[in-house]
C-alpha cells in the first residue's frame, strides 16, 4: 500500500510536518517494497489554494493513506471525497510514524 | 517544540487587538507573530526596532510584450479580471493590481506575447518589542495577505524559537475563515475567538468554531464588550459549551480602550477593567496550552 507522508526533509529520518497542504516535503512510502520517493512540495510558495493542489496531488498519486498533523477543510473536502484513509501523526519522524501505521497506532483522523 | 496560541476573531472589530496586545504584554517567553498583514495593528502598538528585513513575492502577474502582440484583442476579452487594457498608443497592457495571476491570458494568447513575472508584494521584519521579539510583515499598496505569507512569519518564529529555545509562539490572526486564517489556525496549539455580544458575533464565531473543528484544534471564546448585551453574551457561551469551547472571560465595555488605542498605549497597561479580565483569561489559556 502507498502512504504519503508530509514531513520537513526528504529523508525517512525526517520529522514529520504538521502541515498538510504547506508541508515542506511529501514522502510517498510503498509499504510492500519499504522504498520511497521524496518530493518537495511545488505548490509551497502559492499565495492560495495550496490544500486543493496538495489534496490533487495526492489523489494523482494514488495513495492510499496520508499521515500529517492537521488538514484544512478545503483539502478535508477532496481527501474525504476521494476516500483516502487520513491519520493524525504524532510528533516524530517519518519512520516513527510509518511504524506506528503499520503497528496500527495511528488515530484515524 | 514551541506552544503556538493563536487569536483570531471571525468578525472585524471584535476586540482582536486588545486582546492579542494585552496578552503580548503578560505574556512571558514568547515571540509574537503579527499574521494580520492587512491589518498590522501589532506593529502599531509594540512601536517595534527592526532588526532584519527581507522582500517577499506574491503571485506573478501577466506582462504583454508589445513586439510580439498581434492585437487580436482575445486576452482583454477573456480576461475576468479587467485587468487587460489598451493604452493611448494602441498598445495592450496589464493592470498588475487587477491581475488575479490566473495565467488565462497567457494560455490563450496565439503569439505567446504574455508571460508571467514575479512581483514583491511586501516585506517581512524581525523586530524588537518592548514585549519580545517580533515577526511581522508590510505590504505595499494593493497587495494582500496570503496563506503564503503566513505561512513564512510563522515558520520564521518556529525558527527563532527553536535557535533561541523560547516556548511560547502567541500570533495575531487575521478576521474571516479565509486562506489567511486557514494557515494561522494550521499547527496551532490552541485558538482563542475574539466575539462581541451582536448577532454577527455569534455567526462569525460559529464559522471560525467549524474551521478549528476541521483542524482539529482546541478552541476557547472570549467575549469582548460583553455587558453592552448580556442576552447575547449568554447565547455566545451557550454556544460555545454546546459545541465543547472553552469560555475563557468577558471584557466589559470600556471607554478608557479607544482612548487608549489612539495614544498607543496597550489596554492592558492603560485599563484596569482590561487588565483585570486579561489577567483571568491569561491565566486559563496557559492551562490550556
Amino acid at each position: 500500500m502507498k502512504l504519503m507522508i508530509t514531513a520537513k526533509g526528504d529523508k525517512l529520518e525526517s520529522t514529520v510536518d504538521e502541515r498538510y497542504g504547506r508541508g515542506e516535503c511529501f514522502i510517498i512510502y510503498d509499504t510492500d517494497s519499504g522504498e520511497f520517493e521524496a518530493i518537495r512540495n511545488p505548490f509551497l510558495n502559492n499565495q492560495g489554494g495550496v490544500g486543493v493542489s496538495t489534496a490533487q496531488f495526492s489523489v494523482e498519486k494514488k495513495v492510499d493513506a496520508i499521515i500529517s498533523g492537521s488538514y484544512g477543510p478545503n483539502a478535508l473536502e477532496i481527501l474525504r471525497a476521494a476516500q483516502l484513509e487520513l491519520y493524525k501523526a504524532q510528533p516524530g519522524t517519518v519512520k516513527e510514524n510509518i511504524e506506528l501505521f503499520k503497528e496500527g497506532k495511528l488515530e484515524r483522523f | 517544540m514551541s506552544k503556538e496560541l493563536v487569536i483570531i476573531s471571525g468578525k472585524g472589530g471584535t476586540g482582536k487587538t486588545t486582546l492579542t496586545s494585552s496578552l503580548a504584554y503578560v505574556m512571558k517567553d514568547k515571540i509574537i507573530v503579527d499574521a494580520d498583514a492587512d491589518a498590522a495593528n501589532m506593529y502599531i502598538l509594540t512601536s517595534p526596532k527592526l532588526k532584519h528585513k527581507e522582500l517577499f513575492k506574491g503571485n506573478p502577474k501577466a506582462v504583454i510584450d508589445v513586439n510580439k502582440c498581434v492585437n487580436c484583442d482575445l486576452c482583454r476579452k477573456l480576461c475576468r479580471f479587467d485587468a487587460i487594457h489598451i493604452n493611448p498608443d494602441g498598445n495592450y497592457y496589464v493592470d498588475e493590481v487587477k491581475c488575479d495571476s490566473c495565467e488565462l491570458c497567457k494560455i490563450a494568447c496565439p503569439a505567446e506575447a504574455i508571460t508571467m513575472k514575479e512581483v514583491y508584494s511586501g516585506e517581512w521584519y524581525e523586530s524588537e518589542t518592548p514585549f519580545g521579539l517580533m515577526v511581522h510583515a508590510k505590504l505595499y499598496p494593493g497587495a494582500e495577505n496570503s496563506g503564503n505569507l503566513v505561512t513564512m512569519v510563522k515558520h520564521r518564529a518556529h525558527v527563532i524559537s527553536e535557535e533561541q529555545d523560547i516556548p511560547y509562539i502567541l500570533v495575531d490572526g487575521s478576521p474571516g475563515i479565509g486562506c489567511p486564517v486557514i494557515s494561522t489556525i494550521s499547527g496551532a496549539n490552541f485558538v482563542v475567538v475574539v466575539s462581541e455580544p451582536t448577532p454577527a458575533g455569534l455567526h462569525d464565531l460559529e464559522r471560525v468554531k467549524r474551521l478549528c473543528d476541521s483542524f482539529k484544534v482546541k478552541s476557547g471564546v472570549v467575549v469582548n464588550k460583553y455587558d453592552l448585551n448580556e442576552e447575547k453574551t449568554r447565547q455566545i457561551e451557550e454556544f460555545a459549551k454546546k459545541e465543547g469551547m472553552e469560555v475563557l472571560g468577558r471584557i466589559p465595555f470600556d471607554e478608557c480602550v479607544p482612548k487608549a488605542i489612539v495614544n498607543l498605549q496597550i489596554p492592558y497597561e492603560a485599563c484596569e477593567s482590561v487588565k483585570r479580565a486579561v489577567d483571568e483569561i491569561y491565566a486559563r489559556v496557559m492551562e490550556k496550552l
